[in-house]
């Protein structure tokens, strides 16, 4: 109590006290509990241990890393893990404890280890799965049917995400001219929102899940890779138990979310989601054609064999008319005869019956008969009269021929004083095929005389 | 929703029970003109379903969000 000291050199005597006590680096595990970089470009966290219960804590110290550090440290971890520098990271770092006058105690960081960091969220997605599980509704949302025709669509994302917008542009450009409903739920994408924001829209979609076929739940890629708020069990509870299927398109590559495991089907990109629901629509439409196509056929066959058998039938039927129309003829003889036995019958009857009646049938019948002579007399006499005009007719007709005939006759032209000349035998038309002393033959009407020409 | 919607679900389990029924072979002639028609329409309403907006749908898609 005899020396007194400035706070400056109380401070000093701490710090180097520290400095001996704990030379070295050490690395330490944490989780990030705040992270913000300054304008100068230096980093400074708070981390703190959590008790088991994951919300009081148990330890806290700051951090800083110094910006010719950060600007390495930062982009190293981001390819390897997959994950930013955030709050409620878990991270194990290497650390020099740093005693200032001023800012007091501080961890100093020159290195972060991403494999720790990936391990852990590889346990805690590991940890979620086997709760779910546990549970029992892991795959229920899988176990979904899925709709015949995904038209309309409940989206999660976040409206100005460059993802949302790739998503509608390829739906509603797509090249078969399918139309696609969307309403958006503008949720938070990332960040410590996430979960409540996803939450809140599946809620939100749920009150009206019949106007549904399909939810998905799309962001961009690009750096927006942080894979671990969707390692969530809340989103992936909701998704299980959710009485739609759904769709994610979260953007990454290399790992899938617990939200990608529980989800109907999990694709890589918000496009691959709006190929995946256009191809649903393809594969509806072929096997509606395929539907079409085999009625049309079906029916043309159906068709096809009724016509064949009315062929057939008809075939058939031919023969089977001739056989009952002969079957019909002696059916008819068959009555023709019982008609005339009838007939006669009727006669003999008639014979019996009154006088008056029969005169009046024989009258009756003699009349007719007279009047049927006559009108055969008639017929007579008009065929008769008529046949013989025609015949008087041909006769001078063949009169007219024999008179041609005749005329013709060379013995008749010889008698009316016309002589044939001929001269051994060849008959001359002309005096100058003869010449003197020819002998020549003159043919009269009542004989020949021979002569020479003088 | 009050309005009866077209399921195309549905549309499309009764126009395979058609074709199956016609590919049975069971179908007479006079059932199969009623039917081709009957599966036709379904197939006609299915397509139109695909490629052409219903508004009311947007509009209820909008009051949602």
């Amino acid at each position: 109590m005899n020396k007194r000291l400035s706070l400056t050199e109380l401070q000093l005597i701490i710090r180097d006290s520290l400095y001996m006590a704990l030379p070295d680096m050490y690395w330490v595990i944490a989780e990030i509990s705040e992270i913000k970089v300054n304008y100068s470009g230096h980093c400074y966290l708070e981390l703190v241990e959590k008790q088991p219960d994951n919300v009081n804590i148990s330890a806290r110290i700051r951090g800083v890393i110094w910006n010719h550090q950060y600007r390495f440290l930062k982009p190293f971890f981001e390819n390897s893990a997959g994950e930013s520098l955030r709050e409620g990271l878990k991270i194990l770092f290497r650390a020099k404890i740093e005693y200032h006058e001023v800012y007091g105690l501080s961890l100093v960081i020159n290195d972060i280890d991403p494999a720790f960091t990936l391990g852990e969220m590889a346990l805690k997605r590991q940890q979620i799965l086997k709760r779910l599980e546990r549970e029992g509704v892991l795959t229920m949302n899988k176990d979904l049917d899925f709709p015949h025709v995904p038209q309309r669509i409940a989206v999660i994302s976040s409206s100005n995400a460059a993802g949302y917008s790739d998503f509608i542009t390829h739906l509603r450009e797509n090249s078969y001219g399918y139309v696609f409903y969307t309403a958006l739920f503008d949720t938070p994408m990332q960040g410590s929102d996430t979960q409540a924001g996803i939450v809140r829209s599946l809620d939100r979609i749920a009150l009206h899940a019949e106007l549904f076929d399909v939810v998905v739940i799309i962001r961009g890629g690009g750096s927006q890779t942080d894979l671990s708020w969707f390692d969530n069990y809340d989103i992936a509870y909701y998704i299980t138990q959710f009485p739609v299927p759904v769709l994610t398109g979260i953007g990454h590559e290399k790992d899938l979310s617990v939200t990608d495991i529980v989800a109907w089907q999990a694709l890589k990109t918000p496009t691959a989601v709006a190929d995946f629901l256009i191809e649903c629509m393809v594969r509806a439409e072929d096997q509606l054609n395929d539907m079409s196509r085999g009625i049309t056929d079906m029916s043309l066959l159906i068709l096809e064999r009724n016509k064949n058998l009315i062929d057939s039938a008809r075939l058939k039927l031919i023969p089977l008319a001739k056989m009952s129309v002969s079957e019909f003829r002696s059916e008819l003889s068959d009555i023709i005869i019982n008609m005339i036995n009838t007939g006669k019958e009727y006669l003999m009857n008639a014979r019996l019956a009154p006088e008056n009646q029969r005169s009046r049938l024989v009258s009756g019948s003699a009349s007719f008969l007279s009047a049927s002579k006559n009108a055969v007399n008639q017929a007579k006499k008009s065929l008769s009269a008529g046949s013989e005009i025609f015949l008087s007719m041909r006769k001078n007709e063949i009169a007219g021929f024999v008179n041609m005939l005749k005329i013709l006759d060379p013995d008749n032209v010889l008698k009316r004083g016309y002589t044939i000349t001929s001269k051994n035998g060849r008959i001359i038309k002309s005096g100058r095929e003869l010449s003197k002393d020819d002998i020549i033959d003159t043919r009269f009407s009542d004989g020949p005389v021979r002569s020479k020409v003088v | 929703m009050a309005k009866k919607e077209f399921s195309f679900n549905q549309a499309v389990n009764e126009i395979g029970k058609i074709l199956r029924e016609i590919e049975s072979g069971e179908m007479d002639v006079d059932r199969l003109s009623s039917e081709v028609k009957r599966a036709s329409e379904l197939i006609r309403q299915c397509q139109k379903k695909l490629k052409t907006t219903e508004e009311e749908i947007n509009a209820i898609f909008r009051d949602l969000t």
